[in-house]
């Protein structure tokens, strides 16, 4: 069943409740008042009728006439006084009775006080109000008057205001569930251009949002439908950037891969079937060691690119900058002095939150990075303050073009000088993930033909001085 | 007879020019795309038979070359890791003769070059073995200028070792190009065919049986 529907039969189902509940209540009133009304009115009349029947009585000379005298006198009087009401009555027996009614049951001591006493019978398709009181005289012995009033009427009336009621009551709540069909209907409206949205989402339209300014709870939901619906499309662009990326990285590997392995496949299979000469044979042996050992490099290097894609592995210690500094400045003095390059380090730094391990080997790689970049004589600095390290040359620098490109996963600014120089366009990919890592992010900048400078930066919550 | 090679990976442009070497090529090696345009566009390679280019290259990538070759009329069979049927065929609609795909078979390469010779009216009318010339136009071989009679099948075998000389071929191999796909024949037709030849030509030790492959004729002058 709809939303619209349920709220609406809920409604009228309440409202027809109430309204049929306050009806009946008030028609009930007001029959008990007419009623109470109509009691009093006859019961007045029956008393004032008994006083003066009463006072008749007592001057008359009643005493004195004969039974039939007595009879006639008293048919008279209650000629007199109404004869289609009124019976009058001696010691419980009826003594004259000119109404069209008989009384049943058959009349007791009930009337006997001078309080009026009623009671309405129902005879028939008629009402009947009876009531009675004895007639106030001293003298005359019991008599007792009886009203006997046909108020069929009054409950015609009242049968009619009830009618009416209901038949008010039941337009009303003809009418209200007219407009309640009509107003939740308008009033959900919202809510089927919040499924149409949903349904759009559903088919892959993720730019689709629901269009409802309205401040009512349906206007909440719509809204927070919208932030889930941006908060999907922005998930899922990022997902589908980064398997594209990861596409791209997959097809980047199997060229480098394929690369070497053209050399190895083409040079065993002269080796196999071509004959070249002895000197020949052995340059060829040379390039299968040499490109076998570039694929291990690349392995080793994509290895730990993969690996590090879970943290596991990862252990962080509190380093002490300077020490490292003094590591790293030990390590590269060999490979650095070989090419002629000076490497300058200068650490001020709070000992930090690290692998030492990893941050080593980016730091090692930034300063690779840079020997490879610089000419001979030239000087390579390292330096640490607060927050940030990094690694500045004087090489040749990385045109501007390509500066957005150098960290993803196998670009090679020159392809040429990095293969000579044993690259395989991983470096900086891997500096990236390592700093990532650390919580901390690499700035590249660099000016061609002037130098590069790449920074570490350290974001301020894992800032040195850990405690 | 020359040959580009326009390679900038070094370990493999050695291994294509010392393969073309032994096949009896003259290979002419090129590291560069602007290089190979400058060369070419100086006229220094007007006498280049065929271009082997490879499609990612620095400075200028070997799609762009194909106008340069087209102008100088070189043939051009490009030689990739790009192995996606696009990058084929947008390198065969731009009139390359062939593509092949790394990693190839040195065989494969040198049978393909040699199709595409012969295709363009490069192909080599004369070659000469030692003392046995063989006149692929007249379908004659001499020895010393005296004629040799040759049954065909023993013609199309030594026409296909000699082609690709210093390759090894396999049985299967030699069956296939000389007797045809079709030939139902025993790998033994082969040997029986090569020790004419032998025989015919006094080849004992210039067609050498190489162990668990085939045959191979060697000259390495």
């Amino acid at each position: 069943m709809k939303l619209w529907i349920k709220l609406s039969l809920a409604t009228i189902l309440v409202l027809l409740f109430t309204t049929g509940l306050s009806g009946v209540v008030t028609i009930w009133h007001t029959a008990r008042y007419h009623e109470q009304k109509t009691l009093e009115q006859y019961e007045q009349l029956l008393h004032s009728t008994a006083l003066a029947l009463g006072m008749e009585l007592e001057h008359s000379g009643m005493r004195s006439y004969s039974a039939v005298t007595k009879n006639a006198y008293l048919n008279y009087l209650m000629q007199k006084y109404g004869p289609e009401q009124f019976i009058l009555l001696c010691d419980q027996q009826i003594v004259c009775n000119l109404t069209p009614f008989d009384l049943h049951p058959a009349p007791d001591d009930r009337w006997n006080s001078p309080e009026a006493k009623s009671v309405i019978q129902k005879s028939g398709e008629q009402y009947i109000l009876i009531t009675g009181q004895a007639v106030p005289d001293r003298h005359m012995g019991n008599y007792t008057l009886v009203l006997v009033q046909d108020i069929s009427d009054q409950y015609a009336d009242i049968r009619q205001q009830a009618l009416l009621t209901g038949g008010l009551c039941l337009g009303g709540a003809l009418l209200a569930v007219f407009l309640l069909f009509v107003l939740t209907r308008k009033i959900l409206a919202p809510l089927q251009s919040l499924r149409q949205a949903a349904e759009h989402i559903r088919q892959g339209k993720l730019h689709e949002r629901v269009h409802v300014h309205t401040g009512d709870e349906v206007g909440i939901v719509a809204n927070a439908f919208n932030a889930m619906a941006e908060q999907i499309e922005a998930q899922l662009t990022a997902l589908s950037q980064l398997s594209e990326q990861r596409r791209q990285m997959l097809g980047s590997l199997a060229h480098e891969l394929k690369t070497p392995m053209t050399s190895i496949i083409g040079y065993t299979d002269t080796l196999l079937h071509v004959n070249v000469k002895e000197e020949q044979q052995k340059r060829a042996l040379t390039h299968i060691y040499q490109e076998s050992r570039r694929l291990e490099r690349l392995s080793s290097k994509l290895m730990r690119l993969i690996g590090m894609y879970d943290n596991e592995s990862i252990s962080f210690v509190l380093t002490d900058m300077s020490a490292l500094f003094a590591h790293i400045k030990e390590l590269e003095q060999l490979p650095l002095a070989q090419k002629q390059l000076t490497l300058h380090t200068s650490c001020h730094m709070e000992p930090m939150l690290l692998d030492p391990d990893l941050f080593e080997s980016l730091l090692i790689n930034l300063i690779d990075n840079s020997a490879k970049a610089s000419c001979p004589g030239s000087r390579i600095e390292l330096i640490g303050e607060q927050n940030r390290i990094w690694v500045k040359d004087s090489g040749h620098g990385i045109p501007h073009k390509e500066l957005g490109r150098v960290t993803e996963a196998f670009y090679m600014a020159d392809k040429a000088r990095s293969r000579k120089e044993g690259g395989c366009g991983l470096g900086l990919s891997l500096c990236t993930e390592i700093a990532r890592l650390h919580g901390a992010r690499l700035v590249i900048e660099s000016t061609e033909g002037v130098g590069t400078r790449v920074s570490v930066l350290f974001s301020d919550s894992s800032e040195g001085s850990v405690t | 007879m020359k040959i580009l090679v326009i390679e900038d990976d070094s370990p493999i442009s050695e291994l294509i020019c010392m393969n073309l070497e032994a096949a009896g090529y003259c290979p002419v090696p090129v590291d560069d795309g602007l290089k190979a345009q400058k060369l070419l566009q100086n006229g220094q390679a007007d006498d280049a038979a065929l271009a082997l280019v490879d499609i990612m290259l620095p400075g200028k990538d070997g799609f762009a070359l194909m106008e340069d070759l087209q102008k100088v009329r070189i043939p051009v069979i490009y030689l990739t890791a790009k192995a996606d049927v696009l990058s084929k065929v947008h390198g065969l609609k731009s009139g390359a003769e062939d593509y092949i795909v790394k990693p190839f078979e040195i065989l494969e390469l040198l049978v393909r070059m040699e199709k595409v010779l012969e295709r363009t009216g490069r192909g080599r009318t004369r070659i000469q073995i030692r003392d046995v010339t063989i006149d692929l136009k007249k379908h004659r071989v001499t020895r010393d200028g005296r004629e040799i009679s040759l049954k065909p099948m023993e013609y199309g075998l030594l026409v296909t070792l000699a082609v690709s000389r210093n390759v090894a071929f396999s049985r299967e191999e030699l069956l296939n190009r000389v007797w045809g796909t079709d030939y139902m024949g025993e790998t033994r037709t082969v040997d029986v065919h090569i020790g004419q030849l032998r025989r015919k030509l006094d080849f004992h030790k210039v067609i050498r049986t190489i162990p668990k492959t085939g045959y191979r004729l060697e000259d390495t002058d």
